[in-house]
């Protein structure tokens, strides 16, 4: 608690103008640019304050403006990546959630070069060695991404059962919950369909020895909707309808994982030390990331015009390494954002205190 | 007691970026009494004659209450009262005995020896 000043008189305050209903609705509509925890804190003073430069300047884009830009500030203070956040202990989770989520992203992405090049490759080996090694570095990125994964995953769901072990993990049920059925569709789905489609479904392990073809298929099957046949409506519409299904429920599901993942380091407790090997394995997973997206960029650049059936550079690989580059971007300033956090976990916001 | 040293806020108004001129102003508005959002607008654009917009002004409150430089009153109504609290006292003195030293400088420049070219 901050020592006020000296002694202040209280002096009568100018009152606001009584607003039309029309006006309620556009401040409502404009304080659902702040995130829910800063409405919690201001929104009803923020309303009010809004609603008479409203009426005063019922037209006034400035005033619009002014609002969207300061409700993205907040928001990105909320996702701990930027700004000056409400609490700095929830920011310091939000920017590890962040990062996880932007991995998330990356690895979809990545999942989905990488399936289409190693498909081709259990059939048919890339003619040109840039792809081959741009291969293979993928392939050890994808490994390593798969350990890091589990390294970050143990000392949070360890977290998560302790916390339900005391009777603590009522919140955390929505997103464990989440996370479990949505892993649970996509392994199943991703399972059925493997070996479903041109390409995959071949024999274990026969050229490359070194991913099993039944990874490369599975990868296949869970990243399936990141394909051009949107593009083709006649095409699409001859894919039978269990096909179909599983192209709109595995985006879904993806997300589901995505969501729940997030959402359990944001409302889970870590101690500072986990926040710290958290962060580290988030720069460790960073750099594999720069490792992959380089070799990606070889390929697509590399990759030509020539037909060369799977290995084929496309519209979409090049959208996947932008995408890739975002995530990188996003997740590295998360990162930062984590380590500047360093070790806040108790709320230093009166107000906040005991919230999640 | 936690001072503004403790929140990582540097105890300048520097440390608040494009933040500062809404602070400064902010901070010295409250300096004679807590006041709500809309009092506040109102005695800035008086004398200041510079309206604040309100996601520029709330973004500047929660600036200074994460720094301790301003702490929220309990109020009744929706409408929460702000006041400074003694470290927000002490850095908005620093800041604009800075300020005055800087703008007594120039104005002497100006009275010694500038003239239209």
């Amino acid at each position: 608690m901050t020592a006020p000043c000296a002694p202040q008189p209280s002096a009568p305050q100018p009152s606001a103008p009584q607003p039309s209903a029309p006006l309620v609705r556009q401040a409502r509509r404009l304080l659902r640019c702040y995130p829910p925890a800063w409405r919690a804190r201001y929104g009803d003073e923020f309303a009010e304050l809004l609603l008479a430069d409203l009426s005063e300047h019922p037209h006034s884009w400035r005033l619009t403006a002014d609002v969207i830009r300061s409700g993205i500030a907040a928001r990105l203070a909320s996702a701990g990546l930027g700004g000056h956040p409400l609490d700095p202990a929830t920011a310091a989770r939000a920017s590890l959630a962040t990062a996880a989520s932007a991995l998330a992203a990356f690895l979809v992405a990545g999942a989905t070069l990488w399936a289409q090049l190693t498909t081709g490759w259990q059939w048919a080996p890339p003619v040109s060695p840039v792809t081959t090694m741009a291969m293979l570095i993928m392939s050890g990125m994808m490994g390593l991404f798969a350990v890091l994964a589990v390294l970050a995953a143990v000392p949070v769901i360890w977290a998560a059962a302790c916390a339900g072990h005391a009777g603590a993990g009522r919140a955390l049920r929505a997103p464990a919950l989440l996370l479990a059925l949505s892993a649970l569709v996509l392994v199943v789905g991703g399972r059925h369909f493997q070996n479903g489609w041109p390409g995959t479904g071949a024999p274990w392990w026969p050229r490359q020895h070194l991913v099993p073809a039944g990874v490369a298929a599975f990868a296949w099957a869970c990243t399936l909707p990141v394909t051009s046949y949107w593009a083709h409506p006649a095409a699409l519409a001859s894919f039978p309808g269990a096909e179909m299904a599983w192209m709109t429920v595995s985006p879904a599901a993806m997300l589901g994982v995505v969501t729940g993942a997030a959402g359990l380091v944001r409302r889970v407790t870590l101690t500072p030390r986990v926040h710290r090997y958290e962060a580290w394995l988030g720069r460790a997973a960073g750099a594999v990331m720069g490792a992959f997206l380089a070799a990606a960029l070889c390929w697509v650049t590399e990759g030509g015009p020539a037909p060369r059936g799977l290995f084929h550079a496309g519209v979409i690989d090049s959208a996947g390494i932008a995408i890739m580059l975002s995530a990188l971007t996003v997740g590295g300033q998360a990162l930062r954002r984590a380590d500047q956090a360093g070790g806040p976990f108790v709320s230093t916001n009166p107000s906040l205190q005991g919230r999640r | 007691m936690t001072g503004v040293s403790e929140r990582g806020g540097g105890g300048a108004l520097g440390g608040l970026g494009r933040s500062t001129g809404p602070a400064t102003l902010i901070l010295s508005s409250l300096a004679d009494g807590a006041k709500h959002g809309y009092a506040l607008t109102k005695d800035i654009e008086a004398f200041a004659g510079e309206r604040l917009a309100p996601g520029t002004l709330y973004e500047a409150l929660s600036r200074l209450e994460g720094q301790g430089l301003i702490e929220a009153l309990e109020s009744e109504d929706r409408r929460r009262p702000y006041r400074l609290t003694a470290a927000g006292a002490q850095v908005l003195r620093a800041h604009l005995e800075a300020q005055r030293r800087v703008a007594d400088l120039g104005l002497q420049r100006l009275a010694g020896g500038w003239s239209p070219a």
